[in-house]
């Protein structure tokens, strides 16, 4: 009969197999782990991906230098999370959002860089992908991974060395804190395999031997290994066919340049991916929010002929409906939000070599050390330095211009408490909060976590 | 394959045709007898409409008209036997001798018969075993605001709602007996005449945390009835759909043998703002002298920033300065941006029926403006469905809904920047609104977000279905559907030249397309069975189910001028893309045995797979059982004539869900969301892992006991429902927080468990009911405690982490710093947990009350004295708190925006009360974002709705052609008695399981006034 031979296909079609294939569904713009470093375009695109973490918001794209720049004396916040004001008054406290952010991203970037470290070395030479080839990106991984671990280590101190990519959740490493030693001796790791295994070409928004050795100085000036850091930044500094002041100060950022010979290691964003600090620097008339500002301190510094110079171009005053007195800083001023991150620039390997100079104070020493420091005054337009013997003096100047030349960059916190002057210049009586709290989340899920001495 | 699946799917709908013929043949009905009657209310002597007649031996009824007319056409001759049954009457069983005839029927409270609307199928109430809760919808569905979901506020036990907001057309928060899951949806399934709707909004377009909800799409005055289906017994056989309760909408189908009835509904009026919800702002001269002291304090505490008395900003001009405060004027933003919003709806509905078809008709416009400018909402919708008997055994039928829905938006809640509520309240009151040459003053002034943001969306839905039933044998029917819900949201917008996004880009116009698209493919094979006192039902049935949603987006930036809008005309042009699908399968079947009408028993057993989920871990099983003893017809009760029913029932059950979470959420992936470029300028692809994989992720759970009383007394006048529940649910789909070394924050696993408890109670009373008058009252109060059982790892939500999931508490508790009090001596704020050298660890804050209700409900009490009705509802809720992100916001820094009166009431000098702390930035008193003071009792009753009415006397209606005539007036939200400062329900936060983040930027909910004209022809 008709109607049961429709029932039993009815019944018979109600069979779990016919279903497996119907609940298989893929996704269309992701892949599966497994199959994401098998030659060499997806090696590329894997070490791309590495700098895509760097840029991004919760890294170099704004909340990584956000702590920084609220922790020192040039830039504060006035925005609606008054909450960051901890930051330059120096009471952090372990709940502080921003932090966990941070802390995520960089391992999240370490992870990437990971990823492309293990993997990578494993995969086939051709003639398409030499041996060549596989350094540059294995290199880039190991560079960026030194500058990760060099961010958390003079941020929070030691902290958790994560080596291998993570695979699974069930396979997460059972660590604990490294020193503060161990963790730097983790980035010179590193960024010596960089340089060894980068190549010698100019690429100022990748990582190459040139931006490896850059690194490398500050690291020794970091480590105070006076003599390294002379060596690492001649390296730069003497590499006059690709690196070198531009002039007038502005021409490294104004007039949308980039990528220009003063710039060492920037990264890149376009319109798509952009730099999101630029928004809260930019002030209102140009739709930003201006929550990021130069402080009253640092404009003065900046405007004053004798210290700033011409880079008073950095900061300029404006007025809004509703205040009117607006600092705003300049240095993120593309309205479009391309900016790119300046992260090393060869004025800085000046300042490393004058710096390390004046401090080895061997024969000559402090006469090169007032070249390389007047060689960025002279740039600025601002009056040389002159008192060559006086060796405090010309310590106190090299700091004193590394916080002019890098006014709205990441540098003045980190420098301070570099050089042990952070508790004395900010007035910070607790010695433990010259580093900042481990976010309260980590701790509160990773019992390996110890919390930094005296923060909550 | 999805091509095997739809020819399976096809063959089945196949079959119904091919087996049609076989039953198609018939001959013609021999005619000998005709029966004219009328049905007559014994009370009023009115004509009862809707009265089902059936004719003793056959098995069609029919229905009396709006008349109370009806007319049988037989083969049986005179004397003719047939049964008359009304919901709302007793039920009359006569012998007709004449072929006119005219029946009274008694009115009666009775309930029992109605017919309630269950998973696959309808149930008469006395026969519930399961906790069913039903609302016809004529009660609510003219309160004004877009969607019905919103209209239920304290009409049913065990559903709490709440109207986060007073723009009309936007997602509302609605729990059936709590909330059951962290990351995963905890909504209730919605169902549209066997559709599975989707509830989630498609908005991708920001407006500051607030989402337009895809309900809108339906009218609710095509609606019949709604049913919330709330303990396991019920919703089990929706399996892994239930976990949340299941809420079912019957739309308007018409009727067999009637006259065809038109029905128009008219209805105009306007929405204005509670004046007393709205924020409260200093005066220019009050916000300068703040901004003065805070000044010149801050600078006494801290003498590095070089504030004081001598560089105050408000000082005389002479000097510099502002002017002083006494010279500041005061300028109204708010008042500029309110607005009486026009209010208007028109619905025409037609409805009929012959011996073998039915159908329903309903056209309707709606128009809601918001009482601010600019925002408004508007459907226009077309519903048709029809039913046709092709044989004695076969039935098919379709349910069609078209509508589109146009908003004109405006970005309200989160947000500083472009937020049109934000920038009326955020601007200090002492600035200018236009400079002294007459132009806007600032960027993103009120007065230019009203004219220079264009934000709108369309939505075009098609709801719909068609079915065939076959007859296949003694209560043996196989019923197949094929259904579909199509949605294309458009969203455009443009910002021009004179807004901060429009001089960041030299103008901006964006556009996205979002389709989602269901289709649901369904069979049901059911069996009922009399045998002697013995009642036995069964059903099996099977579903396949998917659900496609792509979107595409493109922005264009650099237009040559403002008259330039489309992206066609702009310099750069940007967009992406997206794509996501899930599959679901599902068996399912049900089994029901009835003794005596005396003893119930149910059974039921569902199994879904999900695409969603690894290959280990597809399939879920959720099994329900439930029974009921109605001791009413008991002997040793049946001396008891006070006492008409009395059931107790109990029900245990496993329900599961999958909502909401990512459809790819146990894949481990990479992204490609990461490019970089190789050389300056020239951006590649990139990508990187965003995702850990967990092949073990699996169902949420939730296992529900629940146990129920129904009780009706004296001659059902008394009507008392009570249940008490226990949900848990484990397993939970959980972005469980994991270390972040691991280079990810979090990924998917079924880590926690959370229960909920409660109790509802339902009474119904008709307190009078007389000739001319009438007095019914429904209370119901319903009451839930959530409790996070396990979770190993506290979260924290929100930014700033104002809300944490702690084990122990409740969700949507608040982590927070507790203001103890502001030391009368230093106007210094304290905490608990402050350290002596003053400062606050961390460890201080601590999990601080919940945004849930202790209980809530409602009170209804309608009258009717002749020709006029009263109803007035009330709605509450009790014990939940709320956070004031308002207060939080502009009760701080004065010299940034605009400030709250009650800052005035700031400590000042020793001595002085208050626990509003001294004016500085320095130290705690402003800079901790997360403190208790904020924190408020959100408590509230109001005045949900008030009709009065006035229905023409039958005689005047049908002089001047109707049958019917009513003419009303319908308020809502007419008072609200609550210590929250605003609007207690508002909330500011897209995270649909997020409540208690309340008023930032959130227009309150709009006093509404409307009067409106029902006719029927």
């Amino acid at each position: 009969m008709k109607i049961t031979t429709y029932f039993i296909l009815f019944l018979s079609s109600l069979t779990f197999t016919s279903c497996e294939s119907f609940l298989d569904v893929q996704p269309k713009d992701a892949v599966s782990d497994e199959v994401t470093i098998v030659d060499r375009t997806s090696a590329e695109t894997a070490v791309r991906g590495i700098y895509s973490a760097l840029r991004a918001d919760g890294y170099y794209g704004y909340s990584f230098q956000i702590l920084g720049f609220f922790s020192g004396d040039n830039i504060v916040y006035s925005g609606s999370q008054t909450v960051h004001q901890t930051l330059t008054n120096h009471s952090v406290r372990s709940d502080l959002a921003v932090l966990a952010t941070v802390w995520n991203q960089i391992y999240h970037t370490i992870n990437r860089a990971n990823h492309v470290i293990a993997k990578v070395p494993t995969l086939p030479v051709t003639t398409g992908f030499t041996e060549e080839n596989k350094n540059q990106l294995v290199g880039e991984a190991y560079f960026v991974r030194a500058l990760a671990y060099f961010d958390l280590a003079r941020t929070w101190g030691g902290v958790q060395l994560i080596l291998e990519p993570t695979s699974s959740a069930s396979s997460l490493p059972d660590l604990p804190r490294s020193t503060l030693q161990q963790t730097y001796e983790q980035v010179h790791l590193d960024l010596q395999r960089a340089e060894e295994l980068l190549p010698a070409t100019t690429n100022r928004i990748r990582a190459t031997r040139q931006s490896a050795r850059a690194l490398l100085a500050r690291y020794y000036l970091y480590q105070k290994n006076w003599d390294q850091a002379i060596r690492y930044a001649s390296y730069l500094i003497e590499d006059q066919t690709n690196y070198g002041l531009v002039t007038p100060y502005h021409s490294f950022y104004s007039n949308n340049a980039s990528n220009t010979r003063e710039s060492v290691f920037e990264l890149f964003y376009d319109v798509n991916n952009t730099n999101n600090q630029a928004g809260q620097w930019l002030a209102s008339a140009n739709g930003g929010t201006a929550w990021i500002r130069p402080s009253g301190t640092i404009f003065n510094l900046l405007t004053n002929p004798e210290i700033g110079g011409d880079r008073s171009s950095l900061v300029y005053r404006t007025a809004t409906a509703t205040e009117p007195n607006v600092l705003i800083g300049n240095l993120y001023y593309r309205v479009n939000r391309t900016d790119p991150a300046f992260l090393i620039r060869t004025a800085e390997l000046y300042l490393i070599r004058a710096e390390a100079l004046a401090e080895r104070n061997g024969a000559g020493d402090l006469l090169a050390a007032t070249t390389d420091l007047n060689a960025i005054r002279d740039r600025a337009n601002v009056p040389l330095f002159t008192e060559p013997s006086n060796r405090a003096a010309l310590i106190l100047a090299i700091e004193q211009e590394n916080r002019v030349e890098f006014a709205l960059e990441n540098h003045r916190w980190y420098d301070l408490i570099r050089t042990g002057r952070a508790q004395e210049v900010l007035n910070i009586s607790d010695v433990n909060r010259l580093l900042l709290p481990i976010p309260f989340s980590q701790v509160a899920i990773d019992p390996n976590l110890t919390q930094n001495p005296g923060l909550d | 394959m999805k091509n095997r699946v739809f020819r399976y799917s096809l063959t089945i709908l196949l079959s119904h045709f091919l087996v049609y013929p076989l039953f198609s043949q018939e001959s013609k009905p021999l005619v000998n007898a005709t029966l004219k009657g009328t049905v007559i209310d014994s009370l009023t002597k009115e004509p009862i409409e809707g009265v089902t007649i059936q004719l003793q031996g056959v098995t069609h009824s029919l229905k009396s008209d709006v008349h109370g007319n009806f007319q049988i056409v037989t083969g049986q001759k005179l004397p003719l036997t047939i049964l008359l049954s009304s919901l709302g009457y007793s039920s009359k069983t006569i012998v007709a001798n004449q072929p006119e005839i005219s029946i009274v029927l008694q009115p009666s409270s009775d309930r029992l018969e109605e017919m309630v609307v269950v998973g696959y199928g309808t149930q008469r109430r006395r026969d519930l075993t399961g906790s069913v809760a039903r609302l016809d919808a004529a009660e609510v569905n003219k309160i004004p605001v877009a969607s019905f979901d919103a209209q239920l506020q304290g009409k049913l036990p065990g559903v709490q709602v709440v109207t986060n907001s007073g723009v009309p057309g936007e997602s509302i928060f609605l729990r059936v007996r709590g909330t059951t899951s962290i990351n995963s949806s905890s909504d209730p399934l919605y169902i549209v005449d066997g559709v599975f709707l989707n509830n989630t909004s498609l908005q991708t377009i920001g407006l500051g945390g607030r989402t337009s909800s895809p309900l809108t799409d339906i009218n609710p005055a095509d609606i019949e009835s709604i049913e919330v289906l709330k303990d396991a017994s019920a919703t089990a056989i929706y399996g892994s759909r239930g976990a949340n309760g299941v809420i079912i909408i019957t739309t308007k189908k018409g009727s067999y043998g009637t006259k065809t009835k038109i029905d128009v509904n008219v209805l105009g009026g306007w929405a204005e703002a509670n004046k007393a919800l709205l924020p409260k702002l200093a005066s220019g001269p009050e916000t300068a002298t703040l901004a003065n002291e805070w000044w010149i304090n801050s600078g006494l505490d801290n003498p590095a920033l070089n504030q004081t008395f001598a560089n105050r900003p408000f000082r005389p001009i002479s000097e510099g300065g502002r002017g002083n405060p006494e010279d500041q004027e005061t300028f109204d933003r708010l008042g500029f941006l309110l607005r009486n919003g026009k209010l208007q709806d028109y619905s025409v509905g037609v409805q009929g029926g012959g011996d073998r078809s039915r159908f329903y008709i309903g056209a309707g416009y709606t128009g809601q403006e918001a009482f601010i400018k600019v925002i408004d909402f508007s459907r226009a919708n077309l519903k048709f469905n029809f039913d046709h008997q092709l044989s004695d055994r076969v039935k098919i039928g379709l349910t069609n809904n078209f509508s589109r829905t146009y908003r004109n938006q405006a970005r309200t809640g989160d947000g500083p920047q472009v937020s049109l509520f934000n920038s009326a309240i955020s601007s200090a009151t002492n600035i200018p609104i236009f400079t002294e040459d007459g132009a806007v003053n600032g960027v993103d002034n009120t007065y230019t977000l009203v004219d220079n943001y264009d934000v709108n969306t369309t939505s075009l839905r098609y709801i719909g279905s068609a079915f065939a039933e076959i007859d296949l044998w003694k209560g043996l029917k196989l019923r197949s559907t094929f259904s579909a819900d199509y949605n294309l949201y458009d969203e455009s917008q443009y910002w021009n030249s004179k807004t901060s996004i429009g001089i960041a880009n030299a103008n901006q116009a964006t556009s996205g397309i979002s389709r989602n698209s269901t289709w649901i493919n369904e069979q049901i094979l059911s069996y009922q069975t009399n045998i002697g006192q013995h009642q036995l039902s069964a059903l099996i049935g099977n579903t396949l189910q998917s659900n496609t949603f792509d979107y595409a987006y493109l922005e264009g930036n650099g237009f040559a001028n403002d008259s330039y809008k489309l992206i066609s005309s702009a310099a750069t042009v940007r967009g992406s893309e997206s794509w996501s699908k899930y599959t679901i399968s599902s068996f399912f079947g049900r089994v029901g045995y009835n003794y005596a009408d005396r003893y119930f028993a149910e059974a039921t057993l569902r199994t879904d797979g999900s695409s969603k989920f690894g290959a280990n871990n597809r399939w879920g099983y959720f099994p329900a059982f439930s029974l009921g003893w109605r001791l009413s017809e008991e002997q040793f009760l049946s001396s008891a004539d006070w006492l008409n029913e009395f059931k107790i029932r109990g029900s245990y059950g496993i329900t599961g869900n999958q909502a909401g979470i990512s459809n790819f959420a146990a894949r481990g992936l990479w992204s490609g969301d990461a490019s970089y470029a190789n050389i300056h300028g020239t951006p590649l692809p990139g990508v990187g892992p965003f995702q850990l994989g967990n092949d073990n992720l699996r169902w949420e759970r939730t296992a529900q006991t629940d146990l129920g009383v129904d009780i009706a007394l004296f001659d059902h006048r008394l009507g008392i429902t009570v249940d008490l529940y226990h949900k848990y649910t484990s397993d939970l789909l959980l972005e469980q927080p994991i270390q972040g070394t691991s280079g990810f924050s979090d990924y998917w696993a079924n880590v926690g468990e959370i229960s909920n408890k409660g109790y509802e109670f339902l009474l119904n009373a008709v307190n009078i009911r007389n000739q001319n008058f009438t007095w019914n009252t429904s209370i119901n109060i319903s009451g839930n405690r959530n409790n996070i059982e396990y979770l190993p790892s506290q979260i924290t939500q929100y930014t700033r982490d104002w809300v944490i999931l702690k084990e122990g508490h409740s969700l949507n508790s608040f982590w927070l710093y507790e203001q103890l009090y502001v030391d009368p001596q230093t106007g210094d704020a304290v905490f608990d947990g402050q350290l002596a050298d003053g400062s606050l660890p961390t460890s201080a804050r601590k999990v601080f009350r919940n945004a849930y209700p202790k209980f809530y409900g409602g009170i209804g009490n309608t009258f009717t004295y002749k020709q006029f009705d009263l109803g007035v509802d009330f709605s509450f809720q009790y014990g939940n708190y709320s956070l004031n992100l308002y207060r939080y916001f502009r009760e701080r820094n004065p010299s940034s925006g605009g400030v709250f009166e009650n800052v005035l009431n700031r400590w000042q000098e020793p001595g002085d009360q208050t626990d509003v702390p001294r004016l500085t930035s320095v130290g705690l008193n402003y800079t901790i974002d997360a403190n208790s003071r904020y924190l408020e009792d959100a408590s509230f009753l109001k005045l949900r709705q008030l009709t009065f009415g006035y229905k023409l006397p039958r005689e005047l209606a049908q002089k001047v052609g109707f049958s019917n005539a009513r003419i009303y007036f319908l308020g809502s939200n007419l008072f609200l008695w609550s210590k929250y400062t605003g609007d207690p329900e508002s909330n500011v936060t897209s995270n649909p399981n997020s409540q208690g983040i309340g008023s930032f930027g959130t227009p309150p909910q709009p006093r509404t006034f409307q009067l409106g004209l029902n006719v029927t022809l």
